[in-house]
Parts: C-alpha cells; sequence; structure tokens
C-alpha cells in the first residue's frame, strides 16, 4: 500500500524535524552537522551515473570527503534547496578544498529521473555533481545502510499522476578515511557548510 | 483553490501562480478604509474653497491603499513573506517608505485642525514626530526589522509577518508626518531642512544594507531554505534586495525632495505675485 500525501509529508516533517536544533547547536567537535557516535563504513554498491554508465561508489569516491544525498529531480523544497546551496559553497570555496569533495546525489525516485534528465537538473547546480540512479529497492537497501530511513513513494495525483516520494532529508559526510561521520539535515545553511567542510578535511579522527 | 490565510507567512512547499486569498490582508484594508469614511464622514461637506483639495486627499488616501493591497496581498505579498528577499525588500518600500506619505496626504486638512483639539494627542505627536526623533525611529525600526534574527524569528509565522508589516507602516507614518502635516507647526523645520531630512535618509548606508550586499553567504535563513524559485539564487536574491533597498528609499526621497522644493518655489512665486 502506498502512503498518502500528509503521511509522506508528515515522514520529511518528522525526518527534517528530528536533528536541526542539534546541528545547529554544534557539537563537542565544532561541528555545525551531528557527529555520528558511531561511525559508519563508506558502502559499496554500483549504480548508474547521469552518462549511464556503472558508478562504483566506493571506489570513485576513495580518498575524497564525500557527501550523499538522496533524493529526487521533482522534489518541490528540500533537495533542490539542499543542493542549491552545496552547490553555492562548492563555488565559494578555495580550489585546492573543492577539488577534494565529491557530491553525489542518489535519486530515490528513479523512475522519473531518467539519467539524462539527473544530470541536467544537477548541472544547474554545479557542474561536479555526481547524479545515481538504479533499482528503487536497491537504492533503499543503500540508504539503509548509511542508517537512512528507505525512501517511500506517494500516491500519484488523479490528475497529473505526478506523486511526492518520502526521502530522508539529511546529508550524509564521508570523510577521506571512508567513514561516515557527519549527519546535515535540511536546514543547514551555506555558512554552515562553509565551515564544516574545510574542517572535515583537516580535522584527525581517534577512533580508538 | 488553497486554503485560506489570514496574513502572509513563511514559504510552504514549491511556490505556484495558484491564488491565494488573505483575509487579514483584506479585513485590515476594509478597516482603514472604513476609518477613512468616518472620518470624511465626520468632517461633514467641506467649503466651496476646500473641495478641490478634499478630493485630491481622497485620491492620495487611495493611491496609499492600492499601494498597501499591492504589497501585502497575493502575489507579492506571499512571495516576500516567505520566498525572495529581494520582494520582501519591495513590499517594505510600499508598505513603510511610499504607502505612508500618500496615506498621510490623503487625510483632509480639516482633519489637523481636529487633531490640535486633542491635547494629548497633539503631545504625542508633538515628541514622536520631532524630525530628529522620526528620523531616528525609522532608521532604527528599518535596521532592526531587517536583522537576520529579527526576520527569520519574525517571518517563521503569519503573525511574526503581520508585526512586521504593522510596524513599518507605522513608523513609515512617523517618518512623513513631519513633512506631509502642518500640525504640530514647526516653523523652524523649513523647506530646507526637510530636504536636508530626506537627503540624510537617502544616503544614509545602513547596517542591512551593507551586510545583504557584502556577505558571502546568505543572512536570511527564510530565503536561504525556502523552495527556490528558478532563475533565482539566495545570496543574488539578497543582493538585489539590498540594490532595492537603498535604490528604492534613494529615489523615494528624491522625489519628495523635488516635491518639497517645487512647492516651496511655487509659493514662493504666489506670494511675489500677490
Amino acid at each position: 500500500m502506498r502512503p498518502s500525501r500528509e503521511l509522506l509529508i508528515l515522514l520529511c516533517a518528522t525526518l527534517v524535524g528530528c536533528a536541526p536544533d542539534a546541528a545547529r547547536s554544534g557539537n563537542d567537535r565544532g561541528y555545525r552537522g551531528v557527529v555520528i557516535p558511531e561511525p559508519r563504513a563508506k558502502p559499496a554498491f554500483t549504480l548508474t551515473d547521469t552518462r549511464g554508465e556503472p558508478f562504483d561508489f566506493r571506489e570513485r569516491t576513495r580518498g575524497y570527503l564525500t557527501l550523499v544525498f538522496f533524493g529526487y529531480t521533482y522534489c518541490p523544497d528540500i533537495c533542490p534547496v539542499t543542493m542549491a546551496n552545496l552547490g553555492a559553497v562548492m563555488r565559494e570555496l578555495r580550489p585546492s578544498v573543492s577539488r577534494r569533495i565529491r557530491v553525489v546525489f542518489v535519486t530515490t525516485d528513479p523512475a522519473r529521473d531518467t539519467p539524462e534528465r539527473l544530470g541536467r537538473w544537477l548541472r544547474n547546480f554545479h557542474p561536479n555533481f555526481i547524479g545515481l540512479t538504479g533499482d528503487f529497492d536497491r537504492i533503499n537497501e543503500i540508504q539503509q545502510t548509511m542508517g537512512l530511513p528507505p525512501a517511500q513513494l506517494g500516491v500519484p495525483d488523479s490528475a497529473t499522476g505526478s506523486y511526492l516520494v518520502g526521502h530522508s532529508a539529511y546529508v550524509v559526510a564521508f570523510t577521506p578515511d571512508g567513514l561516515g561521520r557527519v549527519l546535515y539535515p535540511f536546514g543547514t545553511r551555506q555558512v554552515d557548510w562553509a565551515h564544516d567542510l574545510p574542517k572535515l578535511l583537516e580535522d584527525e579522527w581517534d577512533d580508538s | 483553490m488553497r486554503e485560506l490565510r489570514w496574513w502572509c507567512g513563511p514559504a510552504s512547499g514549491a511556490w505556484d501562480w495558484t491564488w491565494q486569498p488573505y483575509v487579514g490582508v483584506w479585513l485590515f484594508l476594509l478597516a482603514i478604509i472604513g476609518a477613512y469614511i468616518l472620518l470624511v464622514r465626520r468632517l461633514g461637506r467641506p467649503e466651496p474653497a476646500e473641495r478641490r483639495a478634499r478630493r485630491r486627499a481622497v485620491g492620495w488616501f487611495a493611491t496609499g491603499i492600492i499601494l498597501l493591497w499591492g504589497a501585502l496581498d497575493w502575489p507579492l505579498g506571499p512571495l516576500g513573506a516567505g520566498y525572495l528577499a529581494s520582494l520582501h525588500m519591495v513590499q517594505f518600500l510600499l508598505v513603510g517608505v511610499a504607502a505612508p506619505a500618500f496615506l498621510l496626504l490623503g487625510l483632509p486638512p480639516e482633519t489637523f485642525r481636529r487633531i490640535e483639539r486633542a491635547p494629548r494627542f497633539m503631545k504625542l505627536l508633538d515628541d514622536l514626530t520631532q524630525p530628529i526623533a522620526a528620523f531616528f525611529i525609522f532608521n532604527v525600526v528599518m535596521t532592526v526589522t531587517h536583522w537576520p534574527s529579527v526576520v527569520d524569528t519574525l517571518m517563521a509565522t503569519a503573525a511574526g509577518s503581520f508585526v512586521v508589516d504593522i510596524t513599518w507602516l507605522l513608523t513609515g507614518l512617523v517618518f512623513w508626518w513631519p513633512l506631509c502635516s502642518p500640525v504640530p507647526a514647526r516653523p523652524r523645520f523649513g523647506p530646507m531642512l526637510q530636504v536636508v531630512y530626506l537627503a540624510l535618509n537617502a544616503i544614509l548606508i545602513r547596517p542591512p544594507f551593507a551586510f545583504l550586499l557584502f556577505s558571502r553567504y546568505p543572512v536570511y535563513a527564510t530565503y536561504e531554505l525556502a523552495a527556490p524559485i528558478p532563475g533565482t539564487d539566495a545570496l543574488g536574491d539578497q543582493q538585489l534586495a539590498a540594490g532595492i533597498m537603498k535604490i528604492g528609499t534613494a529615489w523615494i526621497m528624491a522625489v519628495a525632495a523635488a516635491v518639497v522644493i517645487y512647492q516651496y518655489h511655487r509659493r514662493k512665486g504666489f506670494a511675489q505675485s500677490t
């Protein structure tokens, strides 16, 4: 059974609302995002990129600060805002910093987000953003391995056929050592990204 | 049609051009119009010599109401309250700078004679609308109501947005009172000082202008995190807002100064011819 529009909105709101206070108040490491107490290993998976070619996520992002976001191009608010803010900050960062960062957008709506559409949409925000698509269930499994809730398709509008997709609103930051260390909820601002991204590259983590 | 909302507030989802009623805006404007009609009726029919002035005043008042309506109702109201800082600034110019001048010009001359008969109100007016006080109040309120934390707090709800709009309107009335009203009499605040008063407001660099223009990142969370409108970006929108604030205010002040100078010369010419 597909959840109703109201349920999806509630899901989004809940996901969005879980941690913004924690994000804005920072933490003992000085990040504006939420530091994950037990860092998560970068999952290994292969999806299709915007050129229609296989993309080995772990291999192709090895050694980079990798920001992963799950969303969809028809998203009315959270996805475009998140990607626009990341794109704006990536353009503002020093090249020595920005070239060590990979931003990966994985669609939660593969039925509508073709590789071409995904590529076109992402280029609105930044030319180097990576877009991935694949099987809906596989993408949900990947989300769950990252500790994120699975996406849920909404009920299509009877007139237009369009539908919403409930999805998590977090960006997961994997540091160059391959561990997911910080979560960024919706509401993370450009100034927060500009503060945290260089720090994520510079900080040394003691996982002992 | 969407749900009924009483006042423009934060963005709810992506912007579309579906018309939305804002009942509070209509009631607010109807209340002002009603009060005006009541006032004009109480004043009674004007003397023949004052009929032209009365008609002109009604015209100014109608202009003020139209400006308020345009600024507060759909589409400018919701776009400015929740989506674009640049349109928020257009709203400010209309509600806080332009409309109050027209509303004051819309008061029939007899109104001021009536105000003079209310000593307590006159005292309050005298204190509030001293040009230096009015200048100070206008600029402090303008700065505070554009401060990022204040904007983000107040614009998060329709009630907060209402407070901002009313504050702008009242402050605008205070600002224009020394220029548009003959009471309380301020013989020392002549045309030259009036032009200086306006010019200072035109050239003054206020803190919001500086941080809106020069900030590297968007300063208002309200607009940064609102669903984007195609073709706009948060920082560019913010810089446009700074331009609108500065150029818009300067332009209105320049027009007002030109009117002051024109009226002065007209009066002088009239005095010389008689």
